[in-house]
């Protein structure tokens, strides 16, 4: 028996318009009516979303495992002669349901944390309702891309994300520094968006339709819509622009550069749009398109490339950072690029389920350096203060298990996401797997040198600032991500029989998991369980790295802090490059954008010179007419009717002669 | 005899010397006066042609143009008062407020 | 108009615009003597252009005299710099121009004329002029605006209406009779009232019979034009008095003279 449809496609409805509706009333009503009381509009939206999620969820759940996907017309959109029939439809099936269920459960605890953290001393900030407007306005536009049935959907959610994430970058509009991060945001990720888009086009040329089902299944059959073989440059080249997408909306290299400086929003936008949600967009799509990657090998082995190199990369960067909201962004970047390379060597369900553990972890991170934040007046960069961890206790505690989560700590849920990932890794590409291992040490390191920098060593605050721990409203929600932060990775291993891998088992059969070159290697030692060392010794050799990065930076920042200054002054160079994050905005700002300037005042030259001298030359001919014929209005009677006369006799002459 | 043609010709001829004065005189009033003239011309006209065609049509007609010329010298000096009363002038060529 | 003839009156209208452009009151150039001497030779010549066309008999003395007599006194009407001067030259214009038509036989018209034209208008006119007398000749009268053009374009234009525009019948044939015809001295023909009527009668019968409502509107016209005149020429009266509805009804009747 197959799934309900209709319980689904009001579910679905459901989950698309009630933070719509609250994102409306919060925008209509708040500023006169609700003022203080806006976030209720919001977070009742997202909450009647999160509960349709559960259902919907439910739903999947128990459906028969063959008959867990639905493709859920719900009106007919755009149809036309020429067979460009686009309709709005959600696709529902086992990986549509955990994304919504991340989304709207992340985004309900931003939201309660959200009341709190937009006031101070409980006056809400200038703005407080647009806030609350563009959170509901996000959280819809994220679960359109989640529940979009076909690529049109696809692509105005994603591009609705990225306007949502411009709007809330540059919440704060008057600073300088927030309207460039919003802006730069847009741009980079336009040009994602226009290899994004141009994969779309591939796609229609293509397969001749642009709906999930029909493309995915003649991709797996390798044939176009007129019947014939799919050329392997074809599907890597769609493959490739699709990517391009994930690569601007997901923050890989070279399109990383907007996500620091998104950290210029507040920090809830920051723990949902760039760590949770919006910047999962782009995993979620190479997901979904499971058959169109699959097939290209070379498409593959690039995703993977990247994936690991942006890892390691964004990894080595945020070990200079003193931003704790900088380190926690490269961080995101970093762990993106597992998820990443994990989808690139055929393990999308390990990539998926890594970004479901992550989700809680960063999270909570960026709610706790959140509340940091609002504990010490708007700064965050730990120069300035340090030892907060018995000024800011609860938040320490949730900040300390986040940090053990991301580090991959034994048993937490960070550890065995990414384990999995680097377990594939090295089965396909030993070297990228090895990037992975470095990148963990990394990791380790880097986060607990924020710890222990921030919260450890002697008290100091900035000046003028009375520190307090935070509300209820804020901790609440730290508390429920830290058990999901300590609790998530259960779903993947073998307490739960790897429920989560399971679940997921029919989105990715046909297509990752099927065409996986790999799989006879990294299955026949498993299934061999030959010795202890093949099953756990991954685990192990993880495990020791994450409490080595952990001692580490206990010793140089706590035991030894004298070390630090060594090592800055060892290697300066290293270190200038590090601190510049490898100059590569230095190089964009000099090869893209001051080009681009200077042909912009070119144009404007143009614009100036010779358009307008056309123009005025044109305009000439009658100014100069005019001016030979002012002449003639002399304002005298007689001069009219001389001309008068003088025309009738030239008329008479003309008729009569 | 004096046939049609002459009359026209004299009627021509006085037309057009009073619109010479018209056109050249920088008096109001003798403006006005040239526009009389040219009536004469026309009034010649009008009955040599009556005369022509055997009937008195032409003649009505140039009674009603001395009605007109009547009320025309009537209004047309009105204003001209008006305009003097303004600047004390006859000159034309002070009126020229529509130039340009 | 046959080719000679044509050619004659060119020649006749350019010795009239050099005429008339050296009449013209301008303060260097105009040569009223000259002008004069030119004026009367181009008139002369008319005359014997005219003459030659038509056979000499009758009545066609009298017209060559007072058409010349019309023709000098409008070209002085508009050539003489004193204003009160062009107004008793245009007197004499009318007063050729009424003979004229007393030669074709239209003697109401002519009496008409002169009642209304020398009786009325240029008593108007004269009233005016001295009431807006400038004392001496003003500098605007002893200066013709653009003398060269105005004359140009004029004698082109009665050239042009002359001998083209006007179709006119055929000349005479050299002491012939012309061929458009003549009506005999006495009254017009007409349909309607009887011969015996009298030039008078015959144009009253004209009138009332066949133009009856444009008598009307010629009578509505007047009527406005006065009304008009009297509204144009008012000067705006301030008076002391307030209205006479702002008085206490006792006092009007005091002040009011009931006879």
């Amino acid at each position: 028996m197959n799934m309900p449809l209709d319980t689904i496609k009001y579910l679905g409805i459901t989950i698309l318009l009630a933070p719509l509706a609250g994102a409306v009333l919060a925008g209509a009503l708040g500023p006169k009516i609700l003022r203080g009381r806006t976030h209720w509009a919001t977070i009742l939206g997202v909450a009647a979303a999160f509960v349709a999620s559960i259902m919907l969820f439910q739903t999947v759940r128990t459906a028969p495992v063959t008959a867990r996907s639905a493709q859920v017309p719900i009106y007919e959109w755009i149809s036309s002669a020429s067979g460009a029939d686009i309709a709005v439809e959600f696709l529902v099936d086992p990986l549509t349901s955990i994304m919504l269920l991340v989304v709207t459960g992340i985004a309900l605890l931003v939201v309660i944390y959200s009341r709190d953290y937009m006031r101070h001393h409980d006056h809400p900030e200038p703005g407080y309702e647009r806030f609350f407007a563009y959170l509901g306005l996000f959280v819809f536009s994220m679960c359109a891309l989640v529940l979009g049935g076909n690529f049109i959907l696809l692509y105005l959610g994603w591009e609705a994300v990225g306007l949502c994430s411009y709007l809330l970058i540059g919440f704060y509009y008057g600073k300088p520094a927030a309207s460039a991060a919003a802006k730069k945001a847009f741009l980079v990720n336009r040009v994602g968006d226009f290899g994004f888009g141009l994969g779309i086009f591939l796609i229609y040329v293509t397969f001749g339709s642009l709906e999930y089902g029909p493309v995915f299944d003649m991709a797996a059959r390798g044939i176009t819509a007129t019947g014939e073989a799919l050329s392997s440059e074809r599907i890597t080249a769609i493959a490739l622009l699709l990517f391009c997408g994930a690569c601007g909306k997901s923050a890989q290299l070279p399109l990383h550069v907007w996500l620091p400086d998104a950290m210029e929003g507040p920090s809830p936008v920051s723990a949902l749009i760039h760590a949770a949600t919006m910047v999962t967009a782009g995993i979620y799509m190479i997901a979904r398109c499971g058959a169109i990657f699959a097939v290209s090998p070379v498409a593959m082995n690039v995703v993977a490339a990247v994936g690991a190199l942006t890892a390691l990369f964004a990894a080595t960067i945020a070990l200079v950072q003193t931003d704790m909201k900088r380190i926690l962004a490269y961080s995101t970047i970093s762990q993106l690029g597992y998820m990443v390379l994990g989808a690139g060597v055929y393990a999308a369900d390990s990539a998926v389920f890594h970004l479901f553990t992550h989700a809680f972890f960063k999270a909570l991170l960026f709610l706790g350096a959140g509340s940091v934040m609002h504990a010490m007046g708007g700064i965050i960069d730990v120069r300035h203060f340090s030892g907060l961890r018995r000024l800011l206790p609860a938040t320490f505690l949730t900040f300390v298990i986040g940090s053990l989560a991301l580090a991959g700590f034994p048993m937490l849920s960070g550890f065995f996401s990414k384990d999995e990932i680097i377990h594939h890794a090295l089965a396909a590409h030993p070297i990228l797997g090895g990037m992975g291992l470095l990148t963990a040490l990394l990791t380790a390191f880097y986060t607990f040198r924020m710890v222990f920098l921030a919260f450890f060593g002697p008290q100091r605050v900035p000046e003028g600032v009375h520190p307090h721990e935070s509300g209820s409203w804020m901790l609440v929600p730290l508390f429920i991500l830290s058990i999901g932060a300590i609790g998530a990775g259960y779903f993947g291993t073998g307490v739960t029989h790897k429920a989560f891998h399971h679940f997921l088992e029919p989105v990715f059969a046909n297509t990752f998991a099927s065409r996986n070159p790999h799989h006879a290697a990294s299955h026949a030692a498993e299934a061999a369980h030959a010795s202890f060392w093949a099953d756990y010794g991954l685990m192990l050799i993880s495990g020791t790295l994450a409490i080595l990065g952990i001692l580490a930076a206990y010793l140089i920042y706590v035991a030894q802090p004298w070390l630090a200054g060594l090592a800055k002054a060892t290697w300066p160079a290293a270190h200038r490059v590090l601190w510049k994050k490898y100059y590569v905005d230095e190089a964009y700002q000099a090869g893209i954008v001051d080009p681009l300037r200077q042909s912009g005042r070119v144009c404007v030259g143009l614009d100036d010179y010779f358009i307008d001298g056309l123009v005025w030359i044109v305009t000439a001919v009658p100014r100069g007419l005019g001016y030979a014929l002012r002449f003639v209005q002399s304002g005298l009677l007689q001069g009219y009717a001389l001309s008068m006369v003088a025309g009738l006799a030239v008329i008479l002459l003309w008729v009569f002669w | 005899m004096i046939g049609v043609s002459e009359h026209i010709l004299l009627g021509a001829v006085l037309f057009g010397l009073g619109l010479i004065g018209f056109l050249s005189r920088r008096n109001l009033i003798v403006i006005f006066l040239s526009t009389e003239v040219m009536f004469q011309g026309v009034v010649i006209n009008a009955v040599a042609f009556a005369r022509y065609h055997r009937h008195l049509d032409g003649q009505a007609f140039a009674l009603f143009l001395l009605v007109i010329a009547a009320v025309e010298a009537g209004l047309a000096l009105g204003m001209v008062m008006l305009l003097y009363r303004q600047k004390q002038t006859l000159d034309a060529e002070d009126w020229s407020s529509m130039r340009g | 108009m046959t080719g000679s003839t044509a050619y004659a009156l060119y020649g006749v209208f350019a010795l009239g615009a050099i005429a008339m452009f050296l009449l013209l009151p301008q303060p260097q150039r105009s040569r009223p003597l000259v002008g004069a001497v030119a004026g009367l030779a181009a008139l002369a010549l008319l005359l014997v252009v005219l003459a030659t066309r038509v056979a000499t008999a009758d009545t066609t003395v009298y017209f060559y005299l007072f058409a010349a007599l019309a023709i000098a006194s409008a070209a002085r009407v508009i050539s003489h710099p004193r204003p009160v001067y062009s107004a008793l030259y245009f007197v004499l214009t009318v007063i050729a121009v009424a003979a004229l038509l007393v030669l074709q036989h239209a003697e109401f018209l002519a009496v008409a004329l002169i009642i209304i034209y020398a009786g009325a208008i240029l008593v108007t006119y004269l009233f005016v002029i001295m009431l807006a007398h400038q004392g001496g000749s003003a500098v605007y009268d002893r200066r013709a605006r653009e003398p060269l053009w105005t004359v140009l374009i004029c004698f082109l234009l009665m050239a042009t209406i002359t001998t083209r525009a006007a179709v006119l019948p055929p000349a005479a044939s050299p002491k012939g009779v012309p061929v458009s015809s003549s009506v005999a001295a006495g009254p017009a023909q007409l349909d309607g009232p009887p011969a015996t009527f009298g030039n008078t009668a015959a144009v009253g019968a004209t009138l009332m019979s066949r133009y009856i409502v444009a008598i009307q509107m010629a009578g509505v016209l007047l009527l406005i034009s006065l009304v008009g005149a009297i509204a144009l020429s008012r000067r705006k009266v301030r008076s002391d008095v307030p209205p006479m509805s702002a008085r206490p009804l006792g006092q009007i009747g005091r002040e009011v003279q009931p006879f």
